[in-house]
């Protein structure tokens, strides 16, 4: 068994060894298949006709281009679309300098408090965008906003707009650092030392390392943490929903909605944009493997090291107050405006003096939340979802990522194209995908916890397995090479070996799927049932039911348990996820 | 001559046992669907309710329902307009039509799956209005009205009217208004603009610079928070902020009142179709209406209706609905041309 499954490593061994790695990618591209192949091509089906697919059957299918044409030829989707790559460019830029700050100063600095600062960059991550975007119309709504409020009452002639395109920025740069200072701390972390060892006493300055050597070698990370929270921010709703509405800035994704919630909703026309999506973000993946491809970036060798911390003197205080201040702007704040909103009985709020009127708060909209039977039950079933989702998703991403970066099986290539796909397809149109091509089927798998869970493992999949390469990317084959040697099999290999070492990419991926899983929100629309109903659901449905008082107090609830959950699960993983990835150890 | 109970009489006794366990006179029973309606209800003892209408006011209505009848457990899925339709259309297709209620607020759309529904009746059908059905399956459950509402400690002097919200003092940027293609009740108010207000309303209107917003509801907290000072809502989505204390008023305009009137039915797949009636019923009931308006601002379909909302005459304020066969047929076109008028884009 140990030396067949070793065919999956080297199968041009020997004959006999390659059905079973055949065997293996089979497997794999069958799960893939029903994973993903098949809802994309429902949905593709969808975007090259008029009808549903289920609704109608195949028979009377009318294929033809006019989706596309039409929507490639609408104005308001050029529009739509430029747009999303402005925010999506503009917060990508934002969130790159912040995260390759913080993992520089965590990880090679002697900044005081480094693990306050780990687990600061981290939190953004918690916040469900919805959220986020919420908290921060509270705070600098032009007209309104609580800071705009203060401004004025000091009598400042300033005044934030987070109802506009640079607005929209700030928030999406902000809240998807922790993307980028994912991978790049775990990069850095794993870094072997001796080419900046060599480039000091070569004479180069701190600053011409950093830019040269230090930031040079870890570029697979970077580009990582990139391309994923451009990607991701391109799917996002719930900012743009909240922020972009009221200055009449629609993107790709509060358009798709719109087609969606049309009467009669527009679902082709919805898919044929789904489809654009999904063909801008295939460019930039093939990019991205470009640029990677060809270098070599391995850190993590058979020799022992620990990454050179950077004396910063004086400066070391500077970049402590920074820590501190994104801390203010991600946390502190937004929580603020959202304890204010949760527990005024009304947000109108004249001057500051109205603000500190504590006749105006009250707990009522916390009772009326737990009134409702479905905020305990959406509690309950979003942990059970994220839990499934982390675990079986953590496997498939692990077992894929194995695959296509450490092996030589056959159609590995075919496996890591087809995982990549549901990146670039928008939580809500993949919603109705999976809904067209799942109900059908036989099992009772519709209206389950599972398929909620199934559709999260699929959409983050390509997150989940990103997180995971770049460890495994890391690795250097000598140290499997040598487990060999020593007769060990593949499963024993990677479990004494591989494991161990890309534990930290291991368990932030899988961290990474449960935080997904609880926050996302457009494709649990369709998949959700009244037993199965999830808390990001819910909290939309506060929001668009005009009530932004237990919205407040839901986000707030959610806040909570999310960070408590994050805190055990970063416990019992004795620092795995964001301090391993962030940590100072 | 024995003294045992037969079947029938044990079957009626427990049927008026349990309608006295639960407070129910016999006439009262009568009107929810009577006895044994209620009886076979308390033994499926739950549905599955879909819906349209927002959440909030949603679960009030079940809890109130829960008041009379606890024994039925009301199971909730609610989406916005199309995607609830996609859904329904979805899962029936598939067989797996999980509602045994549909409640939806654009009647067209619910006409196109009218064969999703059973036949159903509710014991008061004919106090209703016969003009508002679209098929005979699918009753008005709930009725909404366009209001104009405003922010009292802002506006010191607001519209009265539908032709005032032109008028230059009120902008720019100070109205918040609904976007046209944002589902069938808005369109019912579009509709109205143009056949009642005129064909050049919304030039003129659109030239006070609305802001405008996806849907009621963040229309209706942005008025409340200040983002706007005045904002055209329904008249429930501003009635609940006032009912618990908002800084708001809401006035219904004397040159008319635009009214939708939502579809709901029981659906043929139902595995619960006597609790799904007495939800209905009860909904329908003079009490369940007189509740609707009373605690949550709705309008009501009834001939005679329990009593009105404050502000609304229907003899002082022009109820307006739209002919049908029209509501269908310009949807499209004028949508389109609301869209140009007010340069938004879709």
């Amino acid at each position: 068994m140990t030396a067949e499954t070793a065919a999956l490593v080297a199968p041009r061994e020997t004959a006999r060894r390659i059905p079973l790695g055949w065997l293996w990618s089979a497997a794999l591209l069958v799960l893939l298949t029903f994973l993903v192949i098949y809802p994309v091509s429902m949905l593709l089906l969808g975007a090259l006709t008029n009808t549903n697919p289920v609704v109608d059957g195949f028979g009377v299918l009318d294929i033809s281009l006019s989706n596309f044409i039409t929507v490639l030829g609408n104005p308001n989707v050029h529009f739509a679309l430029a747009n999303s790559l402005i925010a999506c460019g503009g917060g990508t830029a934002l969130a790159v300098i912040i995260g390759l700050t913080f993992s520089w100063v965590v990880v090679r600095t002697d900044t005081p408090c480094k693990r306050f600062i780990a687990a600061a960059s981290m939190i953004p991550l918690f916040v469900p965008p919805l959220v986020a975007a919420v908290a921060w119309s509270i705070l600098a709504s032009p007209k309104t906003g609580l800071l705009n409020t203060i401004i004025k009452w000091a009598g400042i002639d300033f005044h934030f707009n987070a109802y506009s395109m640079e607005g929209m920025i700030a928030i999406f740069g902000i809240y998807y650092a922790p993307y980028v200072y994912m991978f790049t701390a775990s990069a850095l972390r794993n870094m072997d030392p001796a080419l900046e060892e060599a480039a000091e006493v070569s004479g180069a300055s701190a600053v011409r390392i950093l830019f040269t050597v230090t930031f040079p070698l870890i570029a697979p990370a970077i580009l990582s943490g990139m391309l994923l929270s451009f990607i991701v921010m391109l799917g996002i709703y719930g900012i743009p929903a909240v922020l972009g509405a009221p200055s009449d800035i629609p993107v790709l994704t509060t358009y798709i909605f719109k087609l969606t919630n049309w009467s009669p909703p527009l679902y082709s026309t919805a898919a044929s944009v789904a489809i654009i999506l999904m063909i801008v973000t295939g460019f930039l993946v093939f990019l991205q493997q470009k640029v990677v491809s060809g270098r070599s970036y391995i850190t993590v060798a058979g020799k022992a090291f620990r990454p050179g911390v950077m004396k910063l003197g004086a400066w070391r205080y500077f970049t402590f107050a920074l820590a501190v201040i994104y801390l203010v702007v991600v946390v502190v704040l937004p929580t603020l405006a959202l304890i204010v909103a949760g527990f005024r009985k009304f947000l109108f709020i004249r001057d500051v003096h109205a603000l500190f009127d504590l006749n105006a708060y009250s707990l009522i909209h916390f009772q009326r939340l737990f009134e409702n039977p479905l905020a305990m039950r959406s509690i309950w079933n979003t942990m059970e979802v994220g839990l499934i989702t982390a675990l079986f998703g953590g496997v498939l991403a692990f077992s894929i990522g194995y695959t296509v970066n450490r092996t030589q099986a056959t159609g590995r290539r075919a496996i890591d194209v087809i995982s990549t796909l549901p990146i670039a397809i928008p939580g809500l149109v993949i919603g109705v995908a999976y809904l067209w091509a799942w109900i059908g089927l036989p099992g009772g798998l519709y209206g389950t916890i599972w398929i909620l869970a199934l559709a999260f493992i699929a959409r983050f999949m390509p997150d989940t397995i990103k997180a995971m390469s770049t460890s495994l990317l890391q690795i250097h084959k000598e140290l499997e090479e040598a487990a060999w040697i020593c007769g060990k099999g593949l499963i024993g290999t990677i479990r004494t070996i591989v494991l161990p070492l890309a534990r930290p990419g291991v368990i932030a991926g899988m961290t990474l799927l449960f935080i997904l899983a609880i926050r996302e929100l457009g494709s649990s629309l369709f998949l959700y049932t009244s037993n199965t109903m999830v808390m990001a659901v819910l909290l939309l449905d506060y929001y668009e039911g005009g009530n932004v008082g237990i919205t407040s107090a839901f986000s707030l609830v959610q806040t909570a348990l999310l960070a408590v959950l994050i805190g055990i699960a970063h416990f019992l993983s004795r620092g795995g996820a964001s301090a391993r990835v962030g940590g100072t150890s | 001559m024995t003294n045992r109970i037969t079947r029938r009489q044990f079957t009626t006794g427990a049927v008026a046992t349990a309608a006295a366990s639960i407070g129910l006179t016999r006439a009262e029973a009568q009107n929810f669907g009577g006895n044994e309606l209620i009886e076979a209800a308390k033994k499926e003892g739950r549905i599955v309710y879909y819906t349209a209408d927002f959440t909030e006011p949603e679960q009030v209505i079940i809890k109130e329902f829960n008041k009379r009848f606890p024994f039925v457990k009301v199971e909730m899925v609610r989406a916005p307009g199309g995607q609830l339709i996609t859904r329904i259309k979805t899962e029936a297709a598939a067989g797996k039509l999980l509602a045994d209620v549909v409640n939806h607020s654009d009647r067209g759309l619910m006409l196109g799956i009218k064969d999703v529904f059973q036949d159903y009746a509710p014991p008061n059908a004919k106090d209703y209005r016969d003009d508002v059905q679209v098929a005979p399956q699918l009753w008005p459950k709930t009725t909404l009205g366009w209001s104009i509402a405003y922010n009292t400690e802002l506006e010191k002097n607001p519209p009265r009217t539908w032709m005032d919200l032109c008028k230059p003092e009120y902008g720019p940027k100070k109205i918040g208004q609904v976007v046209a293609p944002s589902g069938g009740t808005t369109w019912t108010r579009i509709m109205f603009e143009r056949q009642v207000l005129g064909e050049d309303y919304w030039k003129k209107q659109a030239a006070t610079q609305p802001i405008l917003y996806p849907s009621g509801a963040p229309t209706s907290d942005a008025m409340v928070r200040g983002e706007c000072s005045i904002a055209v809502l329904l008249y429930n989505i501003a009635y609940i902020k006032k009912k618990d204390g908002a800084p708001v008023d809401i006035i219904f305009p004397s040159d008319g009142v635009p009214l939708n009137y939502y579809a709901a039915g029981v659906t043929k797949a139902s595995a619960n179709p006597n609790a799904a009636k007495l939800f209905l019923n009860w909904n329908m009931s003079d009490e369940g209406q007189a509740f609707h308006i009373k605690e949550l601002g709705y309008l009501t379909a009834l001939k005679n209706p329990p009593f009105n909302p404050p502000g609304y005459d229907p003899k002082v304020v022009k109820p307006w609905s739209p002919k049908f066969e029209e509501y269908v047929k310009l949807r499209d076109q004028w949508i389109e041309e609301w869209n140009k008028t007010y340069g938004y884009r879709q």
